[in-house]
This record gives structure tokens, C-alpha cells and sequence, in this order.
């Protein structure tokens, strides 16, 4: 369970949210929707706690971050929007790593990680240094060294970006399996063919502010348009920066 | 997860990164070997002519020997009189010799009619180094020339004084020890170049190189502690800059043995126990460098502004150093409450054997850690608020 009350943050002079409200529920995949710019990154960054709020408060599990951003950020497995992986760790030590600094170790990590190798294919190379590697090799390291852990709520910042045909299936597959078990999965996208393959609740972020949020069949009545791509359109009011 | 796990956790994991990265190993094995290298072939520079004029005597080679015996007699009182090689003029060029003295057969015959008796002194102007032989040569021939006019106008009744209007007496103190020992003021400058050098390609890496290769995100969402997150990065760097201040220290402890004591014509103090306590002095100057490598590499806008302006860091507390080398006065004791300065003034002090109080120690090291401390408070203070990842 992911929320944010009247979030409210500002770079400088530019608004990037201007009092965003949402809930992310557990047991469902949440698609953030909405044009570059309009806030998704700053939203998840409030939510994984490397930005502070100006205003308002963000709480997983009903942790509030401004309180005790530790015991918020265990209750977090992360996929940030940028994906570096350390060049000369191999894909494995990056699993152990995180996990190490999950408060995790010997035996039961040792296992947790060859469970994840095994879980995203990454047996080829699981023992390379991840100098060189494809982006989808890339993304699949990044995943497992968020999930390590095993935990409860999931955030990502579009995980299949710049991702093949194949490796996004894969993900897709890894997010649905991950609603059968319960968790709470907040993803953001630009793409919409993604958010409507995935998703079971979208909020749709526009210019800082939430313009629509609820089920996709909830959008499309309180557009009136038959198809996703028209609502979405319809509620962010452009087609500017989607695709 | 508590604190010194979430440390050791980053901490270890930086070090076994440094391990592996070629150009941290590189500055901090390979760098460190060039001070104690230098100071090798200064102290050698230094100690060859002295060890010529003031030891052994100075070989004077003389050609013409047989036409001027009493000249030849007065000049083996201030020299070691050699046969001179048979082509003088080459032999000066070649730097075989640095001077000639050429006694031409019609000498004798010109100073007993009272004409100016012709003499070649044979050297060469443009070499720089100090030229022993050439001068003493000089010297014992205008002495005796003296001596000789002095006789002279004693035989026509006038009072030598009377030409000579000034008597200027030379008084070096110099000794090749002492010289030397001058060189030993570089040794504390190098320690500190050495621990910044070897610290920073970590110190930038585990900065402004994550930011740039987009890993300091994933590490921020962690729950770790930013100040054990800071910490162990400052950490991470010192290991490496303590490699390269062991190293460098190791070095230098092999330079007497590259130069025994008889040749530079003095002993160095740098025997383990001292080297010992030249490193424990260093440790809080570690410190301090590994944590303003990191806060400033940190807020640098990326890994090349890094670089640059870790390079501009490192002149800061080299260059009261190399001042003071130059500075002859007694210090102020508030001086070693400087940090970095405080510390090279302790390590000159131990190698020249002069005493160091415990004062002086107590002060410099608390004033180094203290910075340190405040530095890394500072650092924490900005990576609590997510500056390094965003800011830059």
C-alpha cells in the first residue's frame, strides 16, 4: 500500500507537482500515466524517499517517509528511472549487495539470489561483470537487485524502456506473477498499448496535477471515449508527449 | 539495518570496487614510488661534489709539472696533484676532468725576469653543477701569485699590504649534511600528495562517477543511513590513500639503503620506528583528505570537474609545506593547529631529530580530526537531503 496526500514539489520555479493525491492498493498493478514532464518521476522519487515533499506526505504501508524513510524504504523494492549497475560487480554481486544493505545475509541471500537468476533467466551471465552488458541484461540486474529482498511493495519507473519484445514480456510476466502474490505494484509509462496490457488501476498525471484516476473502464466513463487511447487523451487534455 | 552494518555493507564493497579498478591501484601503487625515487637522485646530485671537496681531496691534474716544481709543491698543499690527461682541452669538454692546470715550458723563464709567467687553466664555463677542483684551482693559483708579488715588492722595499687594500675572508658553513638534510624538507610533502593521490580516483568514483553512471539512485532508495553511506565512502577512499602513504613511507625508508650514510655524508632518520610514527601521524591528514575528496567530488557537476578540482585540492596543503622548507624562523606554535601544516611541521621536526612535544602532536592531530569530523557532518548534511544526486 503506496499513498501520497497533497504532494506538493517544486525545483526551483517550476511546479513540478502541484498537489498530487493518489492510493496504490496491494494485490493490483497500477499504471502512472501521462505525458514526459508531467511529474511521474518526481512522484515515485517522493516515494522511494531520494526527494523530500514540500508539502504534503507520502507513506508506504502507512510508514510516512518524512518520519522514518528507513523503515519506508525496507518495505520498498525500486527499479528508479536510472538504471546504473556498478561495472566492475558481476550481475550476482549486485543481487548480494542489495540484499546485504536490506539487512540480509549468508545462507538465505546465497539462495534468495540464485532464486532471482533463476527467476529472470540471468544464468549466462550472472557471474559477468556487468561491464558491456545489453540493456535488457541491464534491466533484468536492476529488477533483481530491487526485488531481492522480497519486498512487499514494488516501484518502478518504466521498466521496459528501451527494453526488446522478449525482455518486455518478461518483465510483464515477473510484474503479474508478482500481483498473484499480493503485492502492491506502482509502475509508470509513457507508453499506452503497456498500461493497458498490465495495468488494473491507472492514475493519469498531467502539468503536476492527477487528471483521472481508477480502473480503465472507469476512465473510458468518465471520458466518454470507447477506447484507452482516447481517454487518456481526452483527460490529459493534449497528445503531447505520449506515445 | 543499524548503522555500522549498513557501513560495513557499502564500505567493503567499495574497497573490493577500488580493488579493481586499474587506475585506483595504479595512482595508489604506482605514484608513491616516485617521491622517494626523486629524493634518491637529489640526495645523490647533492652529495657528489661535496663527497669530492670535503672528504677525499680534490684531484688537480697538472700538465707541465716538470717546468714550474715550486708552483707544483705549493699546489699539492691545497690539492691531490695527477698527471692531466694528454688532451686537456677534450678532456675538460668530454667531462672527464673539470679543470687542467698547463704549465707551458717558458713559465720559469718568465717569472725570473719579472714578466707576468703565462699559465692555461682549462674548464668548462657551461656546466651548471658545482665545479670543486676548478675552484680550488683557481684559488691556490691567485694565492700563490699573491704570495709571489708579495715577495717581490718586499725585495724592492715596499710593504706588501700596501697592494693589498681589502681582505676578504670567505666563511662557508655548508656541510654536506647539512645540505642534504635540506632535501629531507620534501619528504612530508610528498606523504601528503601521496595520501591525496592515492584516495582519489575512489574518492571521484564512488562520487560524482556514480552519479554520472546513474548508480546513485538505486543506493539512495536503499534504507541506509546517508551518513553511513557518506562515511563509508570516505572511508573506502582512505584505505586507498593509506596504501600510497604506507608505500610512499616504505620508499623512503629504502632511501638510505639506496645511499649509505658514509656516501651523502650523513645519517637519515628513517628507520621503521620512525616511519612508524611519521604514518600514525598521518592517519588523521588521511582522513581529512578522503572526506573533502569526497563531499567536493560530490557536488562537482560531473567526473572530469571532479578530476580538476580534486587536482586544485591537492596544491592547497602541499604548498605550506613546500613553504616551509624555505622558512627558517621558529614557527608560531598556533601554526599546528593548521591542518596539514600542523602534521609537516611535526614530520620535519622528527627527521631533522629535532624534539617534538606532545603538545605539539596532540594539537595538530585534534585540529586534523576534528576537520575531518566537521567534513563529513557537512557532507551527511547534504547527501540527507539528496543534494549529490539531483543538485549537481
Amino acid at each position: 500500500m503506496i499513498a501520497l496526500e497533497g504532494v506538493r514539489k517544486s525545483f526551483g520555479r517550476l511546479e513540478a507537482l502541484r498537489g498530487v493525491t493518489f492510493a496504490v492498493p496491494d494485490g493490483h498493478i497500477t499504471g502512472l500515466l501521462g505525458p514526459n514532464g508531467a511529474g511521474k518521476t518526481t512522484a515515485l522519487r517522493i516515494v522511494y524517499g531520494v526527494l523530500r515533499p514540500d508539502e504534503g506526505r507520502a507513506t508506504v504501508d502507512g510508514v510516512d517517509l518524512a518520519r522514518d524513510r528507513l523503515e519506508a524504504q525496507r518495505r520498498l523494492g525500486v527499479l528508479p528511472h536510472a538504471q546504473g549497475l556498478y561495472a566492475r560487480l558481476t550481475a550476482r554481486e549486485h543481487i548480494l549487495y542489495f540484499g546485504k544493505m536490506h539487512g540480509m545475509s549468508g545462507a538465505p541471500l546465497e539462495r534468495r539470489a540464485d532464486e532471482l537468476v533463476q527467476l529472470l533467466g540471468m544464468q549466462d551471465f550472472a557471474h559477468r561483470r556487468t561491464e558491456g552488458f545489453s540493456q535488457g541484461q541491464k534491466v533484468k540486474v536492476a529488477l533483481a537487485r530491487a526485488l531481492v529482498h522480497g519486498p512487499r511493495n514494488v516501484v518502478l519507473d518504466e521498466p521496459t524502456n528501451g527494453l526488446d519484445v522478449a525482455a518486455t514480456r518478461q518483465v510483464r510476466a515477473l510484474l503479474m506473477q508478482l500481483r498473484e502474490q499480493g503485492h502492491c505494484i506502482l509502475f509508470s509509462s509513457h507508453v499506452m498499448q503497456e498500461v493497458s496490457a498490465l495495468c488494473d488501476r491507472v492514475v493519469v498525471i498531467a502539468r503536476g496535477l492527477v487528471v483521472a484516476e481508477g480502473t480503465p473502464d472507469d476512465l473510458r466513463r468518465q471520458t466518454g471515449r470507447d477506447g484507452l487511447e482516447d481517454a487518456f487523451v481526452a483527460a490529459i487534455g493534449s497528445e503531447e508527449g505520449l506515445a | 539495518m543499524r548503522w555500522p552494518r549498513s557501513f560495513w555493507v557499502v564500505f567493503s564493497k567499495e574497497v573490493r570496487e577500488g580493488m579493481r579498478d586499474r587506475r585506483a591501484l595504479v595512482a595508489a601503487l604506482f605514484f608513491p614510488f616516485l617521491g622517494p625515487a626523486l629524493l634518491v637522485v637529489m640526495l645523490h646530485l647533492v652529495s657528489q661534489p661535496s663527497r669530492q671537496a670535503d672528504e677525499l681531496g680534490v684531484d688537480l691534474p697538472v700538465a707541465g709539472r716538470e717546468h714550474a716544481p715550486n708552483l707544483v709543491a705549493f699546489l699539492e698543499q691545497g690539492a691531490r696533484v695527477v698527471e692531466a690527461p694528454p688532451d686537456a682541452e677534450e678532456a675538460v669538454r668530454r667531462g672527464d676532468v673539470e679543470v687542467v692546470v698547463i704549465i707551458p715550458p717558458d713559465f720559469g723563464k718568465a717569472l725570473r725576469s719579472g714578466r707576468p709567467a703565462p699559465i692555461r687553466l682549462v674548464t668548462d664555463e657551461s656546466r651548471q653543477q658545482p665545479r670543486p677542483s676548478a675552484a680550488v684551482a683557481e684559488r691556490l693559483l691567485s694565492a700563490w701569485s699573491r704570495q709571489t708579488g708579495a715577495q717581490r715588492l718586499v725585495l724592492r722595499g715596499v710593504h706588501p699590504t700596501v697592494v693589498e687594500p681589502l681582505a676578504v675572508e670567505h666563511v662557508d658553513v655548508s656541510t654536506p649534511a647539512s645540505r642534504a638534510a635540506s632535501l629531507l624538507a620534501t619528504i612530508p610533502f610528498f606523504l601528503v600528495m601521496a595520501l591525496f593521490t592515492g584516495g582519489m580516483p575512489v574518492a571521484i568514483d564512488a562520487t560524482a562517477g556514480e552519479r554520472e553512471r546513474q548508480s546513485l539512485e538505486p543506493l539512495f532508495a536503499a534504507p541506509l543511513p546517508r551518513s553511513a553511506l557518506v562515511a563509508a565512502k570516505m572511508c573506502g577512499a582512505s584505505v586507498f590513500s593509506a596504501l600510497a602513504l604506507v608505500e610512499t613511507a616504505v620508499g623512503f625508508g629504502l632511501v638510505p639503503l639506496a645511499l649509505p650514510a658514509t656516501r651523502i655524508g650523513f645519517s637519515m632518520h628513517l628507520d621503521p620506528w620512525m616511519l612508524a610514527r611519521i604514518l600514525a601521524l598521518c592517519i588523521p591528514m588521511v582522513l581529512l583528505a578522503s572526506a573533502l575528496m569526497v563531499m567536493l567530488a560530490a557536488r562537482a557537476r560531473n567526473f572530469r570537474a571532479a578530476q580538476t578540482t580534486l587536482s586544485l585540492l591537492m596544491l592547497v596543503p602541499a604548498l605550506p609545506g613546500m613553504a616551509l622548507g624555505l622558512m627558517s624562523a621558529r614557527p608560531p606554535p598556533s601554526l599546528y593547529a593548521i591542518p596539514f601544516l600542523g602534521e609537516q611541521m611535526i614530520i620535519t621536526r622528527l627527521l631533522r631529530a629535532e624534539g617534538v612535544s606532545l603538545a605539539q602532536v596532540g594539537l595538530s592531530t585534534a585540529a586534523t580530526l576534528g576537520a575531518a569530523a566537521l567534513v563529513a557532518a557537512f557532507a551527511a548534511r547534504t547527501f540527507e537531503r539528496g543534494q549529490p544526486l539531483f543538485d549537481a
